[in-house]
């Protein structure tokens, strides 16, 4: 069992519900946040060893959200994945330095892959 | 000759009744018709008429004297130059008239009449000499050119009329069409603009016409790309049609304008005139734009909802085991299959959106094509068990082009082979490479596509009729397919047999930079 820490950024509250309790589910500890602009406090207080963050989001969105986590020296290798229903959403995500990129609606597998590769692959990017 | 020896010639001797004869025969000599009225009878009648009057008249002289003149006229009494003659009787004038007369066997002609009074002693008018002419031949000749020049007349008033109301016409199309119109002098002078010029850019006429264009308020017209049109591409290409230009004006601000343009090219009043009608599609680029936009926010409203479902969906698909109620792991299967429906669906809306508005984005690079549809018949297979799919051939290609929109095409085609072969289980697809180009025929034997409609269905929003209640959609997925396999500088065909089955094959240059046609 996998007990890392997982903070997930989006607006919408179904999906932070649905993926909160999948992930508990695979025995991560789930940090839920529906606030963009709360994002990088979170951080610095629960230190999660990987992001998941939406790209549309009111106030702050997730690429800048990202910009200034990548310019901060202390999170700027921490893997964030980004996900998104726009279609250009990838291109935006990698552009702000994304880890990863899975769009909406995403496979649960291949989410939950990902989130394990980028664990794994942790500091070698 | 009696008659006018009693009344007045009294001729005393022989010698002068010699020179009555000569000056007689003279008078008989004469081409112009005499006459003498004796006006102190009643009723004024001729007592005299030479030969050429009898010529003229056709009556003979027998059948003259005695009359009154008017006999010449016949029916014909209300010629307005009777008063003339009546009025130059009444007061003993000379008088020249042309009058109508008529001969004795009812032809017309043109009398030149001269007639002079012959008085008495007392002033008293005893005799009238009426000299006459026969001005028929001239009068016709007159008549032909007064009604020749009346024709003209008549021929340059209707023309003018019409040519006037051609312009008439021409204008109120100019000036009614809502599109605006300038016609430009060989110097860029404004000769003329239409009233929905003036409204569009809001000024005014007098402001406007016979002023340089570059000059019109404040130089806004004086723009780069007008200039270009103008100066050198319509020069050597005549006409220049849906030419863009966008133009940030004072007062009324940002404009997109598609211009057509033509120099005329006429030798005269209209040489090198310069036409060119604005099409004003600030508005109808911005709707667009709203369009798209909204389509972009609705998918992107869609999906949110629809990624949690789907999350909840696996999850509950991962928290069955073997022993779960059957009838719960059905419910739980369909309820994906259709989850992933909606999505299709939701996605195809905004890859039509994006189609429509030119704003498809192709992501190309190398892939292995082979690999591409392996992977497409593999996904088909694991959302389905009804049908078979068979991969035969190979084309061991690298093709360049957005994997990802490629393998919507195959995906497309394989969910329309499914979905309309119900009662035959067995796709195939063909691969193989020709020429330059890839090739993939997806073959069913399903239901077939009527003749008529096989161009018909790869256009937008076309449904085959009678096809909806057994077969619902929407009519988006080949015309998507369509437009990708376009874009890639390939092409897609159906070959159909109704009952007996559907091909849908498509081809993908080689080389994407040659066969794209300046793609990307």
């Amino acid at each position: 069992m996998n007990n890392s820490k997982v903070l997930i950024c989006d607006d919408d509250p179904g999906i932070l519900d649905m993926l909160e309790l999948v992930l508990s589910e695979e025995g991560y500890q789930v940090i839920p946040e529906s606030n963009s602009l709360r994002v990088a406090g979170l951080i610095k207080d629960k230190q999660p060893e990987i992001v998941l963050l939406d790209l549309w989001m009111p106030v702050l969105s997730g690429d800048q959200v990202l910009r200034n986590l990548r310019q901060n020296e202390s999170t700027a290798n921490l893997p964030v994945i980004v996900f998104s229903a726009s279609t250009d959403g990838r291109m935006i995500a990698m552009e702000a330095g994304a880890s990863d990129f899975v769009s909406k609606p995403f496979d649960l597998d291949l989410l939950i892959n990902k989130i394990h590769f980028n664990l794994t692959n942790k500091g070698m990017s | 000759m009696n008659n006018l020896n009693q009344v007045g010639f009294s001729l005393p001797d022989h010698n002068l009744k010699q020179e009555f004869d000569l000056l007689k025969q003279a008078l008989d000599a004469s081409i112009a018709g005499i006459i003498i009225t004796d006006n102190q009878q009643a009723d004024n009648p001729i007592i005299y008429c030479n030969q050429a009057f009898e010529h003229i008249s056709g009556y003979q002289r027998s059948e003259i004297i005695g009359h009154n003149c008017r006999f010449l006229q016949k029916e014909d009494r209300n010629q307005a130059v009777l008063e003339k003659i009546r009025e130059a009787i009444a007061k003993g004038q000379r008088c020249v008239v042309e009058i109508r007369n008529y001969r004795k066997d009812g032809t017309l002609f043109w009398n030149e009449l001269y007639m002079s009074p012959v008085k008495g002693q007392d002033g008293k008018v005893n005799y009238f000499i009426g000299v006459q002419n026969d001005i028929t031949r001239r009068k016709v000749a007159e008549q032909q050119v007064q009604s020749n020049q009346a024709e003209m007349e008549r021929r340059i008033e209707e023309r003018t009329r019409s040519l006037k109301e051609n312009q008439e016409y021409l204008s109120s199309i100019v000036q009614t069409v809502r599109e605006s119109l300038i016609v430009l002098q060989p110097d860029l002078k404004v000769m003329m603009v239409n009233d929905h010029f003036i409204r569009t850019f809001k000024v005014s006429r007098e402001e406007t016409e016979g002023q340089q264009l570059y000059d019109l308020g404040n130089g806004q017209w004086d723009i780069p790309e007008l200039r270009q049109l103008l100066e050198q591409i319509l020069p050597t290409n005549n006409p220049v049609i849906d030419f863009e230009v966008s133009h940030d004006f004072p007062y009324i601000g940002k404009k997109l304008m598609l211009l057509n343009a033509h120099r005329i090219e006429l030798e005269g009043r209209y040489k090198d005139q310069i036409l060119i009608a604005i099409e004003d599609i600030t508005e109808r680029r911005s709707i667009e734009q709203r369009k798209d936009d909204f389509l972009s926010i609705a998918s992107h409203e869609l999906k949110t909802p629809l990624t949690t479902i789907k999350g909840y969906m696996q999850l509950m698909n991962r928290l069955l085991t073997d022993e779960s109620d059957r009838k719960l792991k059905s419910a739980v299967e369909k309820t994906s299959l259709y989850v992933e429906r909606l999505n299709n669906l939701i996605s195809e809306l905004l890859d039509v959106s994006r189609i429509q508005s030119g704003r498809i984005e192709l992501h190309k690079e190398p892939f292995d094509f082979d690999e591409m549809v392996q992977e497409a018949v593999e996904s088909i297979l694991q959302a389905q068990n009804t049908h078979q799919i068979e991969i035969k051939g190979r084309t061991e290609c690298t093709v360049k082009g957005d994997e990802s929109h490629i393998a919507q095409v195959v995906t497309n085609l394989l969910s329309n082979a499914i979905k309309y072969s119900p009662d035959n289980h067995k796709v195939e697809v063909y691969l193989s490479r020709v020429g330059d180009y890839v090739k993939a025929a997806i073959v069913d034997q399903g239901v077939g596509v009527p003749y008529p409609d096989q161009q018909k269905i790869f256009e937008r929003f076309y449904r085959v009729s009678d096809m909806q209640k057994q077969f619902p959609g929407m009519g988006i997925g080949l015309y998507i397919c369509s437009e990708i396999v376009k874009n890639h500088g390939g092409s897609l065909w159906v070959e159909s047999k109704v009952g007996k089955g559907s091909t849908f094959s498509f081809t993908l240059p080689l080389e994407a930079e040659k066969g794209a046609g300046g793609e990307q």
